[in-house]
């Protein structure tokens, strides 16, 4: 299973594909999709560079990262581990 | 320090505009992404993991308050409320939206302030010694030729896309405190001739993937001949430089497979073409912008201070803050003072805006308006009074600002590493935090004295790893994060590079690992050795030893 | 620096990639043919440095770079000597144009025209950065008489260079006939700043030719910003319902449709280009190069040209004439109120002939315009 990621134009958050083409930031709301429907949906995000900076797929389990940029995954999902972006968590990965 | 007269201030508002346009056709899909990002990068601007970043030069390192307190606006109004001092001595802003940077930039201009080149594969910031124009060492002040570089490197027509980043260091006498030997041109002032500035050049330095130390092309290079020298080194590299390769497109790499004396043959015959008498400095510029760097108003002082002497008695915390973040000044009755960004398990160069403003009041109250950024992620007021510094430490303390940890174990210089960076490979900042909890007995680390530890998230050794005492490298290991350790290296006039001392290690490894090397330091150096003299004197398998002591079953 | 899109590369010049190694590329040079250099990818910037190093070597040929470059690598391209541009298909031209025009200051010396920063201070024509800006407190008339002292015996392209330099805080704009001597001034604004607004009074009552002409040579100059200022059609309704109030009362006709069309379209700028010279009638003998008008600075750069100098410098840069020019029009403004001029008369003599007046009113000022 795969998911799609991304950073968005405007603000360079990170973004995902969601049901419907939506985007979402967060990566519980990101579809899940199958090697078919990835390669559709790469080709979909590609073909919106006003939204989707360097679209590319990320493998997972259960709608988490799984391969082996797990970590950065993760973290691009949940904000830096530690520092002074802390304090601030609601503007992080909450978009 | 130097000022925008009407051109320079023309031209960043110009630099704003262009990129304001840049921004527009990259929105209306003029631009494509492959298109705009070299661009977006000359103006300072990433793609990071989580947002953009944008990375403002600190020209040579200095500012005023004014400049600080406008970065200070910046880390309030457009980002998180802080900012981080990289080894490059800019600052970085992790969390900028694109269609806030014209403004941002906007902002910077109106301080004299840019991000112009702070990226990209042209000629980047030039950096010098923190402590030009204060310490007691220099030939001659190194500023005013790292504006004059400055100006002549700002959107050059010849040398805006090259094979890859160039970076230019300068320092105004033999004690190396700018690392120019890990640079792609290392510039020395070692005498003048009459009115002439005499430079010794270093060329094909650079840490990264392949690090090499700089190989000395010329000796005596005079300063009016400076830009032609270097346009000549340039294009040289700029025609034959490797563009097949990203890993190799580095000078170094360049000078390392013709050799220096065909590189050197190769920049003559450049240099003897070139229309010097146009890239010949005019004296009277050199003097304008020399006028500039003029020493500030200092007081005629003894060079003793009875209230400084009062409180190294009567306060032995500011004592030790004095011992080791103090630092010789070539005027008597004057200190520069280290303001450490490695307080105890806090991020190595991050700074908040409250602590900017309190940083930006010291400067104009008691340097002379000046501050200084380090390439070791620190601070420096570069002027102050004996008589000022016990307040100087008070504000400091108060602000958080206090770690008397400069140039000790703690004083850890570290890339962002995989918890910002879209290049990392593991996180450096909390193997940083680790070992700044674990040495955090100031006792021991002035036992142990001045040892460099450098620790870089991936192998563009950002966080300068290769020429650290002891440097740290994060490497992926199958999707996890694992540490490999080197030993040896250094940045000085004496450049080094590390040497890997065995097999990576997990995160939390590591920091026991450094402490056993430190510890094994201890007990085998002689009378007034540093860490690294003793390095020097016994190499770096008793280091090795003590950092896999224990570890065989472990790992 | 020219920029084109097809045609116009000439059998004998040699096409070379940017990767050609060095020597390769100054044998081809060798002979003087054109040499247009193919970049193959925007990033790899050899091609700056073979320009540069053939222009230092002595190259005086044409110099053409063409492949996978930006609009944003203009100045770079033109800077490092290629004297022009093949654009792509798909490439915008009016990106390419603004991007030339991005920057006032350059700090390095190179083949086009800039002087760098290090050599224009001291003997700087600007204002000094603190001088106050033009709203706060300089009267219009001293800051005329400042910059009148500066540009007087200056060249049209160094006043309008000086004039539209961003840091003299000026909101510039031309105005044009595209009348008989038009292409001049038009030409020199096209090399200082072709972006600048160009305001054409229409009448309603021009030559046909005129209006060609106009198409015609902003093209040819690339100026990217004419603007066709028309009367106010209520106004027109009002006082010229017939549309010959020229006939009885030419004073009012201009009022109507040059005076109060130009005093609309002028609100938003500081200063107006003019191309107006001291030889062309007696009440322009004594034409400032910069004077003050109505709350604004009228430039007037050609002030000091005579007419064999204009003559020459359309001749020089081989400028298209006006088709009436060459049927004796010297001075062509609305057909109603222009004749040809015979020889000996002065220049202006071919307007409202036969009536007391020389001036239509937009170079008067209000009140005397008014009187």
């Amino acid at each position: 299973m795969k998911l799609l990621t991304a950073n968005r134009l405007d603000d360079g958050r990170v973004i995902y594909w969601a049901e419907g083409g939506e985007t979402t930031g967060v990566l519980r709301e990101a579809a899940r999709l199958d090697a078919v429907m990835a390669e559709t949906a790469l080709a979909r995000a590609r073909s919106r560079p006003d939204v989707f900076v360097n679209p590319y797929l990320v493998e997972a389990i259960d709608g988490v990262p799984s391969g082996r940029d797990r970590i950065k995954e993760t973290i691009r999902a949940t904000g830096p581990t530690v520092g002074n972006s802390l304090p601030h968590p609601a503007s992080a990965g909450a978009r | 320090m130097y000022r925008y007269d009407e051109f320079d201030a023309a031209l960043v508002r110009e630099r704003v505009e262009e990129f304001r346009d840049q921004v527009a056709r990259r929105a209306s899909g003029a631009l494509t992404e492959d298109q705009f990002k070299p661009l977006r990068l000359m103006n300072g601007v990433y793609l990071q993991l989580h947002a953009y970043m944008l990375r403002v030069a600190v020209p040579y390192g200095t500012m005023d308050s004014r400049q600080m307190r406008r970065l200070a606006h910046i880390a309030r109004t457009y980002d998180k409320g802080y900012g981080h001092f990289t080894t490059r001595t800019n600052i970085q802003y992790n969390w900028p939206a694109l269609t806030d940077l014209p403004a941002i930039l906007e902002d910077l201009a109106s301080v004299e302030m840019h991000a112009i080149q702070t990226s990209g594969n042209c000629i980047r910031n030039v950096t010098t010694d923190v402590f030009a124009g204060a310490a007691d060492d220099e030939i001659e002040d190194p500023r005013p030729w790292c504006e004059i570089l400055r100006q002549w490197s700002t959107i050059h027509p010849e040398f805006s896309f090259l094979p890859r980043k160039f970076k230019v260091a300068v320092i105004g006498g033999p004690n190396d405190r700018a690392a120019i030997r890990t640079h792609d041109v290392g510039l020395e002032i070692v005498g003048r001739d009459g009115n002439d500035t005499l430079f010794r050049v270093f060329v094909g330095g650079g840490q990264g993937r392949l690090p090499h130390i700089g190989k000395e092309i010329a000796t005596d290079v005079r300063g009016t001949e400076l830009l032609a020298y270097l346009t000549a080194i340039l294009r040289a590299y700029n025609l034959l430089g490797r563009r097949d390769n990203i890993h190799k497109a580095r000078i170094k790499i360049l000078v390392e497979s013709l050799g220096i004396e065909a590189f050197r043959a190769e920049v003559d015959r450049q240099f003897e073409t070139l229309r010097d008498e146009d890239l010949r400095l005019p004296q009277a510029e050199v003097e304008r912008i020399r006028a500039y760097f003029a020493p500030p108003a200092f007081e005629t002082l003894d060079g003793s201070s009875g209230a400084f002497d009062r409180a190294v008695l009567a306060d032995p915390d500011f004592a030790r803050w004095n011992r080791n973040n103090v630092r010789r000044h070539r005027q008597p009755g004057y200190a520069s003072a280290v303001i450490s960004l490695k307080g105890l398990g806090e991020v190595p160069g991050d700074i908040t805006d409250t602590q900017m403003e309190v940083v930006a009041d010291l400067a104009e109250r008691y340097s002379f308006d000046e501050v200084r950024a380090a390439y070791e992620q620190n601070l420096v007021l570069p002027h102050v009074k004996l008589d000022d510094l016990p307040s100087v430490w008070r504000a400091l303390l108060a602000a958080g600002l206090a770690t008397p940890n400069a140039d000790l174990a703690t004083d850890v210089i570290a890339c962002p590493g995989l918890d910002y960076c879209s290049l990392a490979n593991a996180r450096s900042i909390p193997v940083a935090q680790a070992l700044s909890k674990r040495l955090a007995d100031l006792d021991y680390q002035e036992r142990v004295g001045p040892v460099r530890i450098n620790m870089s998230g991936c192998i563009n050794a950002c966080g300068h790893h290769h020429v650290g005492h002891i440097g740290v490298l994060g490497v992926d290991r199958k999707g996890e994060e694992y540490y490999q350790i080197t030993v040896g290296g250094s940045p000085d006039e004496q450049a080094a590079l590390g040497q890997i001392v065995g097999r990576s290690l997990p995160s939390e490894a590591v920091a026991p690992a450094i402490q056993r090397a430190l510890d094994r330091y201890l007990e085998i150096r002689e009378d007034g050795e540093r860490f690294i003299d003793t390095v020097r004197r016994v190499g770096h398998e008793p280091f090795g030893e003590a950092i896999y002591e224990g570890l065989d079953a472990a790992v | 620096m020219r920029l084109f899109e097809h045609g116009e590369i000439g059998p004998q010049t040699r096409r070379l990639t940017a990767s050609t190694p060095l020597d390769q590329v100054e044998a081809a040079a060798s002979d003087g043919a054109p040499i247009m250099i193919e970049f193959e990818a925007f990033r790899d910037g050899r091609g700056f440095s073979l320009a540069t190093i053939l222009r230092e070597r002595g190259f005086s040929g044409s110099l053409i770079a063409t492949g996978d470059l930006l609009p944003d690598q203009a100045r770079h391209l033109m800077r490092s000597g290629f004297d022009a541009v093949q654009l792509r298909p798909g490439d915008d031209p009016a990106a390419w144009r603004r991007m030339l025009e991005a920057f006032s200051v350059v700090y390095q010396p190179a083949f086009d025209a800039a002087v760098p920063a290090w050599t224009s201070r001291g003997k700087s024509l600007r204002r000094p950065s603190n001088a106050p800006p033009i709203d706060e407190g300089t009267t219009l008339g001293r800051r005329a008489a400042e910059l009148n002292a500066a540009l007087r015996d200056a060249d049209p392209l160094t006043v309008l260079r000086t004039v539209l330099d961003p840091r003299q805080g000026l909101r510039v704009a031309a105005l044009s006939s595209f009348g008989a001597e038009a292409a001049v001034l038009l030409d020199l604004l096209a090399r200082a700043g072709p972006s600048t607004p160009v305001i054409f009074l229409e009448t309603g009552q021009h030559f046909l030719q005129t209006l060609s002409y106009r198409t015609t040579l902003s093209k040819r100059l690339g100026l990217t910003d004419v603007r066709i200022v028309v009367p106010d059609a209520e106004e027109r309704a009002d006082l010229d319902p017939r549309e010959d109030l020229w006939r009885t009362d030419p004073d009012a006709c201009c009022d109507l449709r040059k005076v109060r069309p130009l005093a609309r379209a002028a609100a938003g700028f500081d200063a107006l280009i003019t191309g107006r010279k001291r030889y062309q009638s007696g009440t322009r003998a004594r034409l400032r190069v910069i004077e003050a008008l109505d709350g604004k600075l009228r430039i007037n750069p050609l002030a000091n040209w005579s007419a064999d100098r204009i003559a020459t410098y359309r001749a020089e840069r081989d400028l298209p004439g006006h088709p009436l020019a060459d049927q004796g029009y010297a001075s062509i403004g609305c057909w109603p109120c222009t004749r040809p001029i015979e020889d000996g008369e002065d220049s202006r003599a071919g307007r409202w002939s036969g009536v007391d007046k020389v001036e239509c009113g937009i170079h008067l000022g209000r009140r005397r315009a008014a009187a």
